[in-house]
């Protein structure tokens, strides 16, 4: 489903985030990724969702070449892929559910079913009793809920989560990955930037390592 | 299947922003309103110039003066040239009528009575059958040829230059009202790239999951569309404004020289002319600014 082949990315400035990654991702994977501060886990994550392009070599997702989509193709691209950002990207001027809803009023879904699926969502990530709630009133750990919710709620085919657990406790951790496992096991795929090493332990799965913008893969 | 429900959230959303900050709300729509209400007035105020022009004696006249010294036979061959058929109408006026109607005339009975003898001469009017411009000239040029007349007169000329003089100011109202469209488009653009800029977050987070530019410049264009709408709107408040302020005087004018003219209000069709276009360059704008700004906001992230 996903493929890297030699990709280097060179930010500009000159850093290079990633350098010459061959990758491939079977359709309902489940991979995390994982690597010091600074690997480029963010960034892989950011190429497959034509975020980021690449400076040299080729990144397909479902054989579309992802680097050389037009401006006009991008959203399309984009509606199938559910993204949860490590810094959130949530919208303060409105609530818990609009925000969830976001996704689903730009694809021209009826008003009545956004809400119902919003507030499935919100339900699952523990957040219904603050849906009318200004996401700057949530903490940390209910804001990236928010944004898990957010990512989820187009059932999306492919979901790359950035650091999804990084400000969850234990408990709210372990729910989320359940969230994902059920996910994986409807066929979703994911890919997982994470450091929470008890997350990886408990849903097995493949392992990937990014080390200064070189990958390997991790013996189970 | 989404594309009304698309609308419809556009609207709504832009109906949002535009009571979210009423007072710059206002504020875009009276500077819309001035701009337009410039030409507006520019063009009401000659189309009640058309009209006035248009009270006056509808069917142009030509005066021919006798030469004193004409002989009774010349007199016939005019009386006779006047009753063919290209003349619609001719009025002999003696000079001694001539000189009674002048000391009728107020203020001036002194004069015609200094006067030891009369020096007006003896006089037809003349009303051709013809109107144009032309063959006035043609007509008033072959009477003037005619033994014993000394002069011609077109009364059409002031006429005729007062409309020639309104067509310089209808072309002027045209190139003022291009002129102040652009400033509209202008001034809409500046108001709506305000609007994207203050949701630079939104439009970002949007593109992020896979919101067209058609869809975040929807709510925008609305937006323009609306703003350009109130600035219609307060157009034609400043036209009744200032429709109420001269109305009284103009009228008081227009008693004194025995006139019934009144100010023409802008008609229904108008007004709505005014609102279509209005809101379509405030729309223009708009297009403009979040189009621009879209690029922007996208090259800085
Ligand atoms: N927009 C950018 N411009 C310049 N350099 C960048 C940019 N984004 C990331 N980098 C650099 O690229 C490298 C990889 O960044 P990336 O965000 O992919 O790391 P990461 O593995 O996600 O780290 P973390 O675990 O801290 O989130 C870093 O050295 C970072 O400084
Ligand atoms: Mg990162």
């Amino acid at each position: 489903m996903i493929n890297f082949s030699q990709v280097t990315k060179r930010y500009p400035g000159g850093h290079e985030a990633l350098s010459a990654v061959n990758l491939s991702i079977e359709q309902g994977e489940l991979v995390f990724l994982i690597g010091h501060s600074g690997a480029g886990k963010s960034t892989l994550l950011k190429l497959i969702a034509a975020i980021e392009r690449p400076t040299s070599g080729m990144v397909t997702l479902s054989g579309q070449n992802v680097g050389r989509l037009t401006r006009l193709a991008v959203p399309y691209l984009r509606r199938n892929i559910g993204l949860v950002f490590q810094d959130h990207k949530l919208l303060f001027d409105r609530s818990v559910i609009d925000n969830v809803m976001l996704p689903l009023d730009i694809a021209g879904f009826d008003r009545r079913e956004a809400i119902k699926r919003a507030r499935a969502v919100i339900d699952k990530v523990g957040l219904l009793m603050r849906e009318k709630a200004n996401p700057v009133s949530l903490s940390g750990g209910e804001q990236q809920r928010l944004c898990i919710a957010r990512a989820l709620v187009s059932r999306p085919a492919l979901l790359l989560a950035d650091e999804p657990t990084g400000n969850l406790d234990a408990g709210y951790a372990a729910d989320i990955m359940a969230m994902f496992r059920d996910f994986h096991q409807v066929g979703t795929t994911l890919v997982i930037a994470t450091h929470d090493d008890r997350a990886i332990s408990a849903l097995g799965g493949r392992t990937l390592r990014l080390d200064h913008g070189r990958i390997e893969e991790v013996a189970a | 299947m989404g594309w009304l429900r698309h609308q419809k959230h556009a609207l709504t959303a832009a109906l949002g922003r535009l009571r979210a900050q009423p007072v710059s709300t206002l504020l875009t729509a009276l500077a819309m309103g001035v701009a337009i209400s410039l030409p507006a007035v520019l063009y009401l105020g000659l189309g009640n110039l058309g009209q006035v022009a248009g009270n006056l004696p509808a069917q142009p006249e030509i005066s021919l003066f006798l030469d004193t010294r004409a002989a009774d036979a010349q007199r016939a061959a005019i009386a006779a040239r006047l009753k063919q058929p290209d003349i619609a109408e001719a009025r002999f006026v003696p000079r001694d009528e001539a000189l009674a109607a002048l000391s009728a005339a107020q203020g001036l009975a002194d004069i015609s009575a200094g006067l030891t003898q009369n020096p007006l001469p003896d006089a037809w009017v003349v009303r051709p059958q013809a109107t144009s411009r032309e063959s006035l000239t043609r007509v008033a040029d072959e009477l003037g040829k005619l033994p014993g007349v000394a002069e011609t007169h077109l009364d059409s000329l002031w006429a005729d230059r007062l409309q020639a003089a309104l067509a310089i100011g209808r072309a002027g109202v045209w190139l003022l009202a291009s002129l102040f469209a652009i400033a509209l488009i202008a001034i809409s653009g500046n108001a709506i790239r305000a609007q994207v800029l203050a949701r630079r977050d939104e439009i970002l987070v949007s593109r992020l999951i896979g919101a067209t530019d058609r869809y975040i410049r929807r709510p925008f264009l609305y937006l323009g569309a609306l703003q350009g709408l109130l600035g219609g709107l307060a157009a034609i408040g400043v036209l009744a404004i200032a429709g109420a302020i001269l109305r009284a005087p103009v009228e008081r004018l227009a008693a004194l020289y025995g006139s019934t003219f009144h100010l023409l209000a802008p008609t229904p069709v108008e007004i709505g002319a005014v609102l279509a276009l209005t809101a379509a360059f405030g729309w223009i704008g708009a297009w403009l600014s979040v189009t621009r700004a879209l690029q922007q906001v996208e090259a800085a992230r």
